[in-house]
């Protein structure tokens, strides 16, 4: 396969973690600006894991998931207090204060005659566990591809539970929820570390992927794409966020011959389908009628 | 069988240490096309010139992680020992981070900051330290 698409396709692969984190508190009522701080988290803490102390990367994965878990269910203490837009203005301060401590991270050791690990805004090198087992791109890509096919099903099998109906039922109305007996807070909290996990998973594999990291990578302009990708495929099927990230990538693609001037032509786009569709592409009326008509 | 483990363990080792020791730098001058630059890789491996290695190029913007899929290129030998010729199609001025995936007689892969403007590039510097390669 060519290079090009092999990177294309990896990188839609890599947001997608994301958009299905971002969509996952969507779902659950609450609009985050800050995922990008827990994709961070785990790319920092897988990164450091693998380079650094020698672990196999499925064992740095799941401990960075741990720890984007934690992180997640700490920020979410406090913000899941506030409601809408105060919410998402919590959860961007909180986003924008971790990616000034990875500037201020400094954690380095001498490997093979090298300083290896963070080194505050000149970034982390010398991720490369991946690379030094010689695992080609079309290999990553396809174990990028398998964990999201498995995180896709594990979304789509909770969504037909009753724990996705309870899901969607704090999204729509959290107040006749609580007067159902369901522990709103509990449940969003749970949420919001399941959705933090989810980006750390995206975060270990995009530092192995690219073997630098720095905190500019984490900044605000990540978490929006994320939440846009999210919005833009549709908030009734785990399917929608990555419907998103392949339109966006795919129209951003396609859209060349703009050069520079094509993120603000897509930027537009996406304004234009949310005053249309809200909801997204694939909303529950969508998703309602497919099932009705394909079942 | 204990040989034969630590023969593995030597060789992961000794390889880690061959594939981190290769330096490289980059100069890049500006085409009469938007965002299109002539560059020039040297690579080094223990100060003496790393010929015959085969590089392909990429870049992608700290800022905007994944959001640019520039489009990678085979760089070719250049006119000294060590040198390599690239031509890069980048979409907007500003920090990229130019990856060069070494394959040849080194196995690497390095990451070079720089920052493009309307003449060239110049390696990023931040807070005060010096550009590391």
């Amino acid at each position: 396969m060519d290079d090009y698409v092999v990177g294309v396709l990896t990188n839609i692969g890599l947001f997608s973690f994301l958009a299905l984190s971002a969509y996952l508190l969507l779902i659950a009522g609450e609009m985050s600006f800050g995922q990008q701080a827990f994709f961070g988290v785990g790319a920092y803490s897988g990164g450091v894991l693998t380079a650094l102390y020698g672990l196999p990367l499925p064992i740095a994965a799941l401990a960075a998931m741990l720890v984007g878990a934690l992180a997640a269910f700490l920020v979410g203490l406090p913000t899941l207090r506030l409601r809408g837009l105060y919410f998402a203005m919590a959860t961007l301060a909180a986003a924008e204060m971790a990616r000034i401590l990875f500037e201020l991270y400094r954690f380095q050791r001498e490997i093979d005659g090298e300083l290896v690990g963070p080194d505050g805004t000149q970034g982390f090198r010398g991720i490369r566990w991946i690379f030094e087992r010689g695992v080609e791109p079309e290999g990553y890509l396809a174990l990028v591809w398998g964990l999201l096919l498995i995180a896709l099903v594990f979304f789509l099998l909770v969504e037909r539970s009753r724990l996705g109906a309870t899901l969607r039922a704090i999204g729509q109305d959290p107040e006749l929820a609580r007067s159902c007996g369901i522990s709103v807070e509990r449940f969003k909290l749970g949420v919001a570390a399941a959705a933090g996990a989810l980006a750390a998973l995206g975060g270990v594999l995009f530092a192995h992927h690219n073997t630098y990291i720095e905190p500019r990578n984490f900044d605000i302009m990540l978490g929006v794409h994320s939440l846009a990708y999210a919005l833009i495929g549709g908030l009734g099927t785990a399917v929608g966020p990555l419907l998103g990230v392949v339109l966006d990538i795919g129209a951003l693609e396609g859209s060349r011959v703009f050069q520079g001037y094509r993120m603000i032509a897509f930027g537009g786009l996406v304004a234009v389908l949310l005053i249309f569709r809200p909801r997204g592409l694939l909303d529950e009326k969508v998703v309602h009628w497919l099932r009705a008509r394909f079942s | 069988m204990v040989k034969s483990a630590l023969f593995l363990i030597f060789c992961f080792y000794a390889c880690s240490a061959f594939s981190q020791k290769v330096g490289a730098a980059l100069e890049c001058t500006a085409t009469r096309t938007d965002f299109i630059y002539d560059c020039v890789i040297r690579l080094s491996k223990g100060g003496e010139p790393l010929a015959g290695a085969q590089i392909t190029v990429g870049a992608d913007m700290p800022s905007m992680p994944m959001a640019h899929n520039v489009k990678p290129v085979k760089a070719k030998p250049g006119m000294k020992p060590g040198e390599y010729q690239a031509k890069l199609d980048l979409e907007m001025l500003g920090e990229w981070a130019v990856k060069l995936r070494l394959a040849g007689p080194v196995k690497d892969q390095l990451i070079l900051l720089y920052d493009f403007d309307e003449k060239g590039a110049r390696p990023v510097t931040r807070a005060g330290r010096p550009p590391r390669k």
